[in-house]
């Protein structure tokens, strides 16, 4: 074994082992834990920044280890994995200075940490899982890591959340292990191929493929929360907002749409799905997700949930982009894999800031929320606007790859789709803008805490502003070199073009 | 004068503005407003033409100066010239930023070389102007700044889905290139009606002109000057740039457009016949200006010939129409809130029946004079026309008098004109 084959378990073990040690921590060890905590992300970011520089000079990094006979554990760095854990890794870093700001003082922060950095150290494995049965292995780990997360609080309704939460993933999972289990032995392999290992499948088994696309998707679209699996998502908003942010932005929905994009891109390949038919029913199942989780939010007066249902409806464009089968549309659900995450995390972080300096948890009471508290809504105002697909932000860029791919598809339907979610973005966040920055503010606000000259704390404000500003250059700087947009467009070339 | 440095220097002109939006940096500094045009009038003062490719900007774009935009160039940078005087003295500080984004997007929207440019800085300006428009804050300008963001939102809505279609027909997206190859497309015709929606929702072009008559009537005297100069001149100015005139002969698509044109300024003699706040006169000068605007672009669409012969004009024609509708809209600013405009018809059906019959009787006694044989003719036609009115007027009593009259006489010609269209 060589430096390449153990850079992708160094990446893994980065969160890994300081996850261990956190468990072990007293509460009253602070700085150790904090010290923890950003060693490890920074390792991370720079194991995998050496990963993306070691790729793009033409280096392999693949390890395997023997599971049982004929089963193996793979981890891999391909274009798209590194795609996804570039964008943990990065999200990690600013995710783990928001939870340090956002739980000091708060109970039981050693569980918190140990289980955020297993979570992360699932979604990084899952990024880099090189066949279904190892990406199936992290998957179930990130069940478990982020379940504790979900019920933090203890709370009657973090109870139930977490509940929910249990039920819908480990029926997801099992979906799952079905689908792969059933794959296998039809198979007898698993290992994730550009275009697919299943061209060479005799036509009497296309029926069982259909199936095992079935079920794999369903296990998948739970955590990827489409429609109608979607339930569990705005229940778990009573998570603390680095949880929420994490789930939103990072891991949990951005496993299950990964896992989407898996499925028919290497385990199906892109053109054996379409001849299969099954493309076509999963486009449509993204474009209802994503108008019904739109028309949902419309309704949320609570802001966290608002998002949530947001997220159900934006993280359906990654889908969508996968099932439009066109390379042009690839590339603009690839890259929205990225884009979502950083405007999602933004808006997460904000609506933290807010609840947790101001006590405002419910849109109706954010007028004038912006003098009070100007970069936070600054932040938020970037994301939504990038939600809405407003340019420059980092969303324009992912719907005009999705229309222009819708086009070259020929399936102009879905530029209706995309125009009608546009509307209803705009419809559910510029009243939330014009709230903010033109009412006037009330005399008090609902729970103010003192933060003295600043508008909140330090370590509240920097996370959301700079990932702000990252969504703002993801669309500005799109053509730039290693920008997510033209790591999509490779990811897209080996997906389309590459015998 | 170095072309390297003329060529940055159109990037300076749209990027130090938005640098100044951030309040941290235009709180600091003494004259703001001023000082974020002043690149823009250098660039105005320099002679030449100068051009700068940003392929690392969005999916590569560019900004470029030459004879037509200096035109547009030389009227913003007088409108905005006026318009940061005014803004110093007003005491919203929360303007500002606003006034800057709005800035920095009506001149990226000026010197974009392409179509993404402009579609980009057209949305900082829209936006901005939002913020520009509402910062007052009463009802009123909020219902106004209600329905210009609705319309916003279409209006790009429309414009992203021409871009779109440019987009997938060609790779370049530079306004020449897109004039030759659009117009040719199988496509043409959808795109050319997207971008006439999309800039009739951001100009407010009859009959989704709602927006524009509601936000003169309410907003301050900063945002009247700017809405005519601003939204409406860029509008028709972004027409130009993005419809594919002068290249093929669209004689049913051009004819339609003409009658919009035409059937806009007819609008606008009828609605002048309404009593009505004065503020709203820059409204409806607006509208009757870009439906004469329309014509002129439908008859371009029609007979290129004629486009070709007058196309020169095109770019001096919207300079001087901003500079009119700014300082239009900046006169009537100044009146006060509460006077009415000197209605054509007064509210009463018996006062407008004595102007009538004033103004019948002027030209009765001139047709005497001089066409005595048609006399009796005369006088009939001439009490046909006081019925027709009456009966105008009785058909409006029962509505009163108000924004709703805008809704009614624009579905009342929308049913004719798609009458007209069954018809055909």
């Amino acid at each position: 074994m060589n430096g390449n084959t153990w850079l992708p378990l160094l990446v893994i073990a980065s969160s890994l082992l300081p996850g261990l040690i956190i468990f072990g921590l007293a509460e009253n060890r602070v700085r150790l834990r904090i010290a923890l905590n950003l060693v490890g992300a920074i390792v991370k970011l720079v194991l995998v920044g050496w990963m993306l520089w070691g790729t793009s000079q033409g280096l392999h990094y693949e390890m395997r280890l023997v599971l049982l006979p004929g089963l193996e554990l793979v981890l891999r760095a391909g274009p798209l994995s590194l795609l996804f854990v570039s964008l943990s890794a990065v999200l990690w870093l600013v995710t783990t200075v928001y939870a340090i700001g956002y739980l000091e003082g708060s109970p039981y922060r050693s569980r918190f940490f140990g289980f955020f950095s297993l979570c992360v150290t699932a979604t990084v494995g899952v990024a880099l899982a090189g066949n279904l049965i190892t990406f199936l292995v992290f998957y179930e780990l990130l069940t478990l890591a982020t379940y504790p997360l979900v019920v933090h609080r203890g709370t009657e309704a973090a109870r139930r959340a977490g509940q929910t939460y249990l039920i819908y993933t480990v029926l997801g999972g099992a979906l799952l292990l079905l689908g792969t289990v059933w794959l296998y032995t039809l198979t007898g392999t698993l290992e994730f191929t550009p275009q697919g290992f299943l061209s060479e499948v005799g036509e009497e088994h296309h029926f069982a493929l259909i199936i095992i696309f079935v079920l794999l998707i369903a296990g998948f679209g739970v955590k990827a929360a489409l429609v109608p699996l979607h339930g569990w998502l705005p229940q778990a908003m009573v998570a603390p907002a680095p949880v929420s942010a994490l789930l939103h932005a990072v891991a949990v929905v951005k496993a299950g749409a990964f896992g989407i994009v898996r499925v028919v891109y290497d385990v199906f390949g892109m053109e054996f799905a379409s001849g299969l038919g099954v493309t076509g029913p999963l486009a449509w199942l993204a474009a209802i997700t994503i108008i019904y989780g739109s028309m949902r939010a419309l309704f949320q007066d609570d802001l966290k949930r608002r998002l949530a249902y947001s997220t159900v409806s934006q993280v359906s464009y990654i889908i969508l982009g996968v099932a439009i089968a066109g390379p042009i549309a690839a590339i603009g659900g690839v890259v929205h894999l990225v884009h979502q995450g950083l405007m999602k995390i933004t808006l997460f972080f904000c609506a933290g800031n807010l609840a947790e300096t101001l006590g405002i948890h419910k849109v109706s009471e954010m007028n004038g929320v912006g003098r009070r508290m100007p970069w936070t809504m600054a932040a938020f105002t970037v994301g939504a606007f990038g939600m809405i697909g407003a340019p420059p932000v980092a969303g324009f860029i992912s719907k005009w790859y999705l229309g222009l791919g819708a086009l070259e598809a020929g399936q102009g339907w879905v530029i209706i789709v995309l125009a009608g979610s546009s509307l209803l973005n705009a419809a559910y966040f510029l009243p939330i803008l014009h709230r903010a920055w033109f009412r006037e503010p009330p005399d008090a606000w609902p729970e103010e805490h003192d933060f003295g000259r600043k508008e909140t704390a330090l370590m509240l404000l920097l996370p959301p502003v700079v990932t702000a500003l990252m969504a703002l250059a993801a669309g500005l700087l799109a053509s730039a070199p290693f920008s997510p947009l033209e790591w999509a467009k490779l990811i897209a070339v080996r997906e389309f073009y590459q015998p | 004068m170095n072309v390297d440095i003329y060529a940055m220097l159109l990037l300076i002109v749209v990027a130090w503005p938005l640098l100044l939006a951030i309040p941290a940096l235009h709180s600091r500094l003494p004259w703001p407003h001023h000082l974020a045009i002043m690149p823009a009038v250098v660039l105005m003062i320099l002679p030449g033409e100068a051009s700068l490719e940003l392929p690392w900007l969005f999916f590569g774009t560019g900004f470029a100066i030459d004879g037509d935009n200096q035109w547009i160039l030389g009227m913003s940078v007088a409108i905005w010239l006026m318009a940061a005087t005014i803004a110093k003295n007003i005491k919203h500080d929360f303007a500002t930023p606003f006034f800057l984004l709005t800035l920095a997007g009506n001149l990226g929207v000026i010197l974009a070389a392409d179509l993404v440019g402009f579609f980009v800085f057209s949305a900082f300006m829209g936006y901005g102007f939002y913020g520009l428009l509402i910062y007052k804050g009463d009802a009123e300008v909020w219902r106004a700044g209600r329905l210009y963001l609705i319309f916003l939102v279409l209006a790009d809505l429309a414009l992203f889905e021409a871009l779109l279609l440019a987009a997938f027909t060609m790779q370049n997206l530079r306004f020449e290139e897109v004039r030759h190859v659009m117009a040719e497309g199988s496509s043409s015709q959808f795109y050319i009606w997207m971008v006439l929606i999309g800039f009739a929702f951001k100009t407010g072009i009859w009959p989704v002109h709602l927006w524009l008559s509601a936000a003169f009537r309410s907003v301050s005297q900063l945002t009247m000057l700017l809405l005519g100069g601003v939204p409406v001149t860029m509008g028709l100015f972004g027409v130009v740039r993005w419809l594919p005139i002068g290249e093929h002969v669209y004689y049913v698509l051009g004819t339609a457009i003409q009658m919009l044109g035409v059937v806009a300024m007819l609008y606008v003699v009828l609605r002048l016949l309404m009593p009505s706040p004065v503020k709203l006169l820059p409204a409806w000068a607006s509208t009757a200006v870009s439906g004469l605007f329309i014509a002129a672009l439908g008859t371009g669409l029609s007979h290129p010939v004629v486009w070709h012969q007058y196309e020169h004009l095109i770019y001096p024609f919207i300079a001087i129409l901003g500079i009119f509708l700014a300082v239009f809209g900046f006169a009537i600013g100044r009146l006060p809130e509460t006077r009415r405009s000197p209605a054509l018809v007064a509210s009463r059906a018996e006062a407008f029946n004595l102007w009538v019959e004033r103004w019948i009787g002027t030209v009765r006694s001139w047709a005497k004079d001089r066409l005595l044989g048609f006399q009796s003719h005369q006088r009939a036609s001439q009490r046909q026309v006081v019925k027709q009115y009456q009966r105008i007027l009785n058909w409006q009593k029962p509505g009163g008098v108000g924004v709703g009259w805008s809704t009614r006489i624009s579905l009342f010609v929308l049913l004719g004109l798609a009458l007209a269209w069954l018809a055909g």
